[in-house]
C-alpha cells in the first residue's frame, strides 16, 4: 500500500474532524500556550537558583514565587482549554460519524445486511470508530504538544549547554524507537489477548446455551477442560503481552535514568569547570522531566497510526456501500394501488452462492385474493416474499405491481403499499403502544388501537398488562411468548392501512385455534386486501385462493387450490396427513 | 422511559468488604510465593527511586562540591570519588531497569495465575448446578461471570490492592524523608497533600458517577443500534428509516453529553491537580531558596527534595483510580460468589451404586412419579410405567402436557417431587448421575451443535466412541452425504451453532451423536420441523436404527416412529390416559383409535409414512 493511498482514507476522516474548526482552532492555540507556560515555570525557577548563586541575595524570591503561581494559573487555563475543546470536538466527531454509518446502514438494502454479520458492523461502529476518535482527537492533541515542546526544550538546552543537550537525545532517540519497535509485538499479543478473551467468552456461551446437550451427555468435564485451556491460552498471552510490556515499560525507564545520569556527569564536569551554572543544572533535570512524556506520547501515536489507518478503510467501507436497490431516473408512482402482483420468471441468486435460491417462479396474484407459499424448511418461501418490497432484487425475471415492473416504482411508494410480518416476529424494546404505531403511517388512537389488537387476537393479554398500552415490551419489561410476538407483528402491520399484506410464516407459534380465528379476522378486516402468506403449517394457507408449493431447490413444485393439493399425491398431501396427524395426537 | 437504566451486569461499585476479601485471598493463597514475589519487585523498585536523588545528593553536596572549592583555591580537583558515585547510579539504574521489568511482568502474571484458577473454578462449579439454575439467568449474564467479572478481579490483583498499600506506604516514606532534608519546606508539602488526596477523591467520585452514565448510555445505544440492524427489513418495508435515525439521533445526543460532563471533569482535574503542584513548587523555591542564601540547605539537598516532589505526586494522583478498581473489583466478587455458593441439589451419593459392568440396561421404571416446579402445581402427576431392556416407550400428548418433564426425570435434570424412577430396582438417585447420563443416548428437538470440528462434535469426547462406532454410528444415521458434502469431510469445521446445516441435517446429526457411543438407553425428543421427502424418509430410517434393540423413552411426533413403539403412552395434563401398543390402543377403541380413524380412515397398516 503506498503512503498516499495509506493517507488518504484517513484524510476524509481528517476533513469530517475539521469541520468543527472553531472550537479545534481554540484547542490547538491552547496547546503552545500551555506548554510555553510549562517551560516558563522552569525558567523561572532556574533564574531564581541562578540570582542565590550570583549571591543576589533572597528578596527576589517572593516575586518569583508570584511569577511562578501567575505562570501556573495560565498554564491551567490553557491545559483546561486544550483538553476540553480537542477531546469534545473528538466526541462531536464519534456522533457524527456514528449518526451517518447508521443512516447508511438503515438505507441499505436486506442484501448487504444479508451478506455481512452483525458482529462486524457493530465492530466497525464502535472499536473503529474509537480508534479514529483517539487517533483524530487526543492523539493529535498530543503529539501537537509533543511538537511544540520538543524543539523549545531542545533549543533552550542546546543554548545552555550543546554538548550535554547532544548527548541526551541519544537516550531519548533509543526510548522513541523502542516504543515505535515494540508496539506491533504489542500490537500482536494485545490481538492475541483479545482473542483468546472472545474464546473463553464464546466457549462459556455456547456451554450454557447448551446445557441440556452437554448434561445429557455427561460432558461437563470435557467442557470444562476445554474452557480450562481457552482460560488457559488467555493466562498465557496475557503473561507473554505483561513480558512485552514491561520490556517497553524497562526500556522507557532505562532511557530516562540515563538521561540524568548524562546530565549527572557531564553537568557535574560543566559545574567544575564553570560552564554551566547550578541553574542551569536544574533546567535540564526540570525540562527531561516535562519532555519525558510527550515522547512517549509520540511513541504511543506511532502505535496507533496503522490501526487508524485500517479502522478508516473499514468505516469509509460503509459509508461508500452504494444501496444496490436503486430507483430509476424518473420512477413511476403508484395512485391507488390495487394490490396485483405478478411474477414471471423470476428467480434469485444469493450473492456468492454456488445454486439460486429461486428459479423460474411465475405467480399470478389477483388483487384482493390470497395467495399462500408452502414448502420444505429452506426452500426460499422467505426470500420470495422478500422479493416483493424489493427488500432483495430478483437476479432473474420481472416482478410487478398492478402491471408495472416494480424496478420502475418509486420505492416509497411500492413498499408505502405494502404491509408485512416478519418471520423472526422482530418486536423493539419499546412500548406496546410505540410498537403498534410503528406500523402505522399516521398518529392512531387507542380505540383504533385497540380494534387492531382484537383482530390480531390479543385483546385477553393486552388487558392483563400492568401499564396497558403503556407496556415496556422486551428484557426490560413484559415477556412475550412466541405467539404473542406474532399477533403483536400482525397488528403492527395493520395498523398500515395497505393493500398488499405479506404474512412470512409469521403463525407457527400460534395455536390452530387462534390461527383460525386471526385469519378470519384478517378476511373480515382486510376485505379486498390482497395477502401472500407463506407457512410452514398448511392449515394456515388452507383457505388461501391459491397455494404456490415450492421445491427445497426453490422451483415450483405444485400449485393449486388446498383441496386439490391435498388430493394429489406429493409433498402437499403427506405433509398434510402428517400434520393433521400429529396436530391431532398433540390435542388428545 | 429512563434512558439511564442500568444493566445489572455493567459493573456496579461496592463499600469495602472484609470478608470478601479474605475469601478472594484464599485464591491467590496457592500463588502466595508469586505475591511476595510481586512485594519484592514493588520493594525494589521504590527503592531504586529513592536511592537516585540521595546519590544526587551525595555526588554533589560531597565530592563535586569539594572539587569546586579545590579548584577555587586553585588545587587540583580529584573527581574520582565523583566518578565512584556515578558508577554508583549506573548501578541503580541497571537496576531500576530490571525492577520495572519485573514490575509490569510479575504483578500482571499474579494476576493471570490467580484469575485462571478462579475462573476454571467457577465454570466447573457452575457445570454441576442444576438446571433450573440456567433457565433462571440469561445465557448473557451467565457469560459475564466467566468474563466481565474475573477479569475486574484481575485489577484487584494487579492494579488495586497491593499497589494501593503500597502507595500509600510510598506517600508516608516520602514525607519522612522530605522532612529529614527539610522541616520546613516539608511542612509546606504535608499542608497541601490533603487538598491533592482531596482533589483527587472528589474528582474520582465524580468521574465514577459520569462514568456510570455513560456505560449505561452507551449500553441504550449500542442496544438500539443492534436492534434496528436485527429489525432492519421491518423498518425499511415500513419505511421507518427516518424515524430511527431520529430516534438514535437522541441516543447520541444524550451519549455524547454524558461524554462531555467525563472531559470536563478531566479536563479541570488534572491542571487544579497540577496547579497545587506548582503551588508547592514555587513554595518550595521561595522557602528553598531562602533558606540556601541563609546556609540552611545545600544545592544538592534541593535538588533531592525537587526529584522526591515529582515522585510523590503520582501515588495522589492515582490513588482514586485505586479505589475505583477495587469498588468494582468487590461488586464483581460478590456476584462470583453468588454463583460459587449456589450449591446443586442433584449430586452423586457418597457411594454411587455401580452400574451394570456390560453396557447394557435393565429395566426402567417409574413408580407413582410426580413432579411439581412450584408445589402444589403438578407437571406430572402419579405416573407409572416400565421402559423394559430393549423396548421403545413412546409419549403422546399435547405441548406443556409434562412429555419433556418425563425425559428430565429420566435424565435426572430433575428428582421426582414424589415417587421414584429405577433402574435395575434401584433408585435412581444411588447412582452418579453423570455415570447414569453417560450410558444415554440424547437427541434433543434442537439439538445443539458446538464449534469445531463435525468429528469433535460427533464424539464429543467420549472414550467409548472408536472410529469403527463412529463409522458405524454415520451409516446407520445416514450422515455419510451429508459429511461427503461438507468441505473438509469428518474435520469440517461447524459454523456458528450449526448454520452451516439445514434443519433435518442437524437432526440427522444429532442422532449420529447418540449413536456413536451405541448408548443402552435413548431419549429421544422429535422435531417437528417440515422436512422434504427425501430427508423425512433419511430421518425415519435413522430414527428406526436408533431405537432398533435399545431401551428407549421417546416424545413422538413421527407416526412411524409411534406405530413401532412397545407401548404408547397418551398423556394429558401431567397424567397417563391411555396405554398400550398402536394395535391394542386402536382396539380398545379409546381417543387414540378414535382420532387415529378420524385422521386415517381405514388405510392404517399399508402406509409407512404419516
Amino acid at each position: 500500500m503506498s503512503g498516499a493511498a495509506k493517507g488518504g482514507s484517513l484524510r476524509r476522516f481528517a476533513r469530517r474532524f475539521w469541520r468543527h474548526r472553531r472550537r479545534l482552532a481554540l484547542g490547538f492555540l491552547s496547546i503552545p500556550l500551555a506548554q510555553l507556560g510549562d517551560v516558563g515555570i522552569t525558567l523561572l525557577i532556574r533564574d531564581a537558583l541562578d540570582k542565590i548563586e550570583a549571591g543576589d541575595g533572597a528578596d527576589h524570591l517572593a516575586s518569583t514565587f508570584w511569577f511562578v503561581v501567575g505562570v501556573a494559573l495560565l498554564y491551567g487555563l490553557f491545559r483546561f482549554s486544550q483538553r476540553w475543546f480537542i477531546v469534545s470536538v473528538s466526541r462531536s466527531f464519534e456522533r457524527e460519524l456514528k449518526q451517518d454509518l447508521f443512516d447508511s446502514l438503515s438505507l441499505l438494502p436486506f442484501s448487504f445486511h444479508d451478506r455481512t454479520r452483525s458482529g462486524d458492523v457493530v465492530s466497525r461502529a464502535t472499536s473503529d470508530v474509537e480508534n479514529l476518535r483517539m487517533f483524530l482527537g487526543p492523539g493529535t492533541m498530543y503529539c501537537a504538544g509533543a511538537f511544540v515542546i520538543l524543539p523549545v526544550t531542545l533549543t533552550l538546552l542546546f543554548s545552555v549547554h550543546p554538548q550535554m543537550a547532544a548527548t541526551i537525545i541519544l537516550p531519548l532517540i533509543l526510548m522513541g524507537l523502542t516504543i515505535r519497535l515494540t508496539a506491533p509485538r504489542l500490537h500482536k499479543w494485545s490481538t492475541a489477548v483479545q482473542e483468546s478473551l472472545a474464546d473463553i467468552s464464546s466457549r462459556a456461551q455456547e456451554s450454557f446455551a447448551g446445557v441440556r446437550v452437554v448434561r445429557g451427555y455427561a460432558r461437563e468435564e470435557e467442557r470444562s477442560e476445554r474452557f480450562a485451556q481457552d482460560s488457559g491460552d488467555n493466562r498465557d498471552n496475557q503473561i507473554a503481552l505483561s513480558k512485552w510490556r514491561g520490556l517497553q515499560s524497562a526500556v522507557i525507564h532505562l532511557a530516562n535514568d540515563l538521561c540524568f545520569a548524562v546530565i549527572l556527569v557531564l553537568g557535574g564536569y560543566g559545574l567544575l569547570a564553570g560552564e554551566l551554572s547550578k541553574g542551569d543544572l536544574f533546567l535540564f533535570i526540570d525540562l527531561v522531566i516535562k519532555v519525558f512524556w510527550p515522547i512517549i506520547a509520540l511513541g504511543w501515536m506511532a502505535g496507533i497510526y496503522p490501526r487508524a489507518v485500517a479502522s478508516a478503510k473499514r468505516v469509509a467501507e460503509i459509508l461508500d456501500e452504494e444501496s444496490e436497490i436503486r430507483e430509476r431516473a424518473e420512477p413511476v408512482e403508484l395512485g391507488e394501488p390495487a394490490g396485483e402482483i405478478q411474477l414471471s420468471g423470476v428467480g434469485f441468486v444469493h450473492d456468492g452462492a454456488p445454486k439460486p435460491t429461486l428459479s423460474g417462479i411465475d405467480l399470478n396474484v389477483a388483487a384482493g385474493s390470497t395467495v399462500g407459499v408452502v414448502g420444505p424448511t429452506g426452500c426460499g418461501k422467505t426470500t420470495l416474499l422478500g422479493l416483493i418490497g424489493r427488500l432483495h432484487d430478483a437476479t432473474e425475471g420481472v416482478v410487478s405491481v398492478d402491471g408495472v415492473p416494480i424496478r420502475d416504482l418509486k420505492l416509497s411508494s411500492l413498499r408505502g403499499a405494502l404491509s408485512y410480518v416478519p418471520q423472526d416476529s422482530f418486536l423493539f424494546s419499546d412500548t406496546y403502544r410505540n410498537n403498534l404505531l410503528f406500523g402505522a403511517d399516521e398518529h392512531l388512537e387507542d380505540e383504533e388501537l385497540e380494534r387492531l389488537i382484537e383482530t390480531a387476537c390479543m385483546t385477553e393479554e393486552v388487558a392483563e398488562f400492568p401499564n396497558g398500552l403503556d407496556e415496556l415490551i422486551g428484557e426490560r419489561g413484559v415477556t412475550l411468548s412466541g405467539g404473542q410476538r406474532q399477533r403483536t407483528c400482525i397488528a403492527r402491520a395493520l395498523a398500515r392501512d395497505a393493500r398488499v399484506l405479506i404474512l412470512d410464516d409469521c403463525l407457527s407459534a400460534v395455536d390452530t385455534e387462534t390461527e383460525g380465528e386471526l385469519l378470519q379476522g384478517l378476511r373480515d378486516a382486510g376485505d379486498a386486501r390482497t395477502v401472500l402468506v407463506s407457512a410452514h403449517r398448511l392449515s394456515t394457507v388452507a383457505h388461501a385462493d391459491h397455494v404456490l408449493v415450492l421445491t427445497e431447490d426453490g422451483r415450483v413444485a405444485d400449485r393449486g387450490t388446498h383441496t386439490e393439493l391435498a388430493a394429489r399425491p406429493g409433498w402437499y398431501q403427506e405433509t398434510w396427513e402428517r400434520q393433521q396427524a400429529e396436530e391431532a395426537l398433540g390435542e388428545l | 422511559m429512563s434512558d439511564d437504566w442500568i444493566d445489572p451486569d455493567i459493573v456496579a461499585h461496592k463499600g469495602w468488604d472484609t470478608s470478601l476479601l479474605k475469601r478472594l485471598l484464599k485464591f491467590a493463597r496457592p500463588h502466595a510465593r508469586e505475591f511476595l514475589k510481586s512485594i519484592g519487585v514493588l520493594t525494589g523498585v521504590f527503592a531504586c527511586a529513592l536511592l537516585g536523588p540521595w546519590i544526587w545528593k551525595e555526588a554533589i553536596d560531597g565530592p563535586l562540591a569539594a572539587a569546586i572549592d579545590a579548584r577555587a583555591a586553585g588545587d587540583t580537583p580529584d573527581m574520582a570519588p565523583f566518578l565512584q558515585w556515578i558508577g554508583f547510579y549506573l548501578l541503580v539504574v541497571l537496576a531500576n531497569m530490571g525492577f520495572y521489568y519485573l514490575q509490569t511482568a510479575q504483578l500482571l502474571r499474579t494476576g493471570q495465575l490467580v484469575i485462571h484458577d478462579l475462573r476454571t473454578v467457577l465454570f466447573r462449579h457452575m457445570h454441576r448446578l442444576d438446571l433450573p439454575f440456567f433457565d433462571s439467568t440469561p445465557t448473557g449474564s451467565l457469560v459475564t461471570r466467566v468474563t466481565t467479572d474475573v477479569e475486574n478481579l484481575n485489577e484487584l490483583f494487579t492494579s488495586g490492592l497491593v499497589v494501593l498499600l503500597f502507595d500509600a506506604v510510598k506517600i508516608i516514606i516520602t514525607l519522612g524523608l522530605l522532612f529529614t532534608i527539610d522541616p520546613l519546606l516539608a511542612t509546606v508539602v504535608v499542608a497541601l497533600t490533603p487538598v491533592m488526596i482531596a482533589i483527587s477523591i472528589i474528582f474520582r467520585g465524580g468521574a465514577r458517577r459520569a462514568y456510570r452514565t455513560v456505560r449505561a448510555r452507551l449500553a441504550a445505544k449500542n442496544g438500539y443500534f443492534q436492534e434496528v440492524l436485527s429489525g432492519i427489513r421491518v423498518v425499511q418495508i415500513f419505511r421507518r428509516e427516518r424515524r430511527v435515525m431520529e430516534r438514535f439521533d437522541g441516543y447520541l445526543d444524550r451519549y455524547l453529553r454524558a461524554n462531555l460532563r467525563t472531559i470536563f471533569l478531566f479536563a479541570v482535574f488534572f491542571p487544579v491537580l497540577a496547579f497545587v503542584v506548582n503551588l508547592i513548587q514555587a513554595s518550595t523555591i521561595w522557602v528553598g531558596g531562602t533558606r540556601i542564601v541563609g546556609g540552611e540547605l545545600t544545592y544538592g539537598e534541593f535538588l533531592q527534595f525537587w526529584f522526591y516532589l515529582a515522585m510523590f505526586v503520582s501515588p495522589i494522583r492515582d490513588m482514586g483510580e485505586r479505589y475505583n478498581v477495587i469498588q468494582s473489583a468487590f461488586a464483581s466478587a460478590e456476584r462470583i460468589f453468588q454463583v460459587l455458593d449456589t450449591e446443586p441439589e442433584i449430586k452423586a451419593p457418597a457411594t454411587p451404586r455401580a452400574l451394570p459392568a456390560h453396557a447394557g440396561m435393565e429395566a426402567v421404571r417409574f413408580e407413582g412419579v410426580s413432579f411439581s416446579y412450584i408445589p402444589g402445581r403438578e407437571v406430572i402427576e402419579d405416573v407409572s410405567f416400565e421402559i423394559p431392556p430393549g423396548k421403545t416407550v413412546a409419549i403422546v400428548g399435547a405441548t406443556g402436557s409434562g412429555k419433556s418433564t418425563l425425559v428430565s426425570l429420566l435424565l435426572r435434570f430433575h428428582d421426582p417431587s414424589e415417587g421414584v424412577v429405577t433402574h435395575d430396582g434401584a433408585d435412581l438417585r444411588q447412582y452418579d448421575p453423570r455415570a447414569w447420563r453417560g450410558r444415554t443416548g440424547l437427541v434433543l428437538q434442537e439439538d445443539y451443535l458446538f464449534a469445531g470440528t463435525v468429528r469433535e462434535n460427533l464424539v464429543m469426547g467420549r472414550e467409548d466412541v472408536t472410529e469403527e462406532s463412529l463409522a458405524r454410528a454415520i451409516e446407520m444415521s445416514s450422515c455419510g452425504r451429508i459429511i461427503d458434502n461438507l468441505e473438509g469431510g469428518l474435520e469440517g469445521e461447524v459454523a456458528e451453532r450449526g448454520a452451516t446445516f439445514s434443519t433435518g441435517e442437524r437432526q440427522l446429526l444429532a442422532i449420529a451423536r447418540a449413536l456413536a457411543a451405541d448408548p443402552a438407553l435413548v431419549i429421544l425428543d422429535e422435531a417437528t420441523a417440515s422436512v422434504d421427502s427425501a430427508t423425512e424418509a433419511a430421518i425415519e430410517e435413522a430414527t428406526r436404527n436408533l431405537l432398533k434393540g435399545r431401551s428407549a423413552l421417546v416424545v413422538a411426533h413421527r407416526l412411524s416412529t409411534i406405530r413401532r413403539a412397545d407401548e404408547i403412552l397418551v398423556l394429558h395434563h401431567g397424567q397417563i390416559r391411555e396405554r398400550g401398543t398402536h394395535a391394542e390402543l386402536l382396539g380398545k377403541g379409546g381417543l387414540y383409535a378414535k382420532l387415529h380413524a378420524l385422521q386415517f380412515g381405514e388405510d392404517t397398516e399399508g402406509r409407512n409414512k404419516g
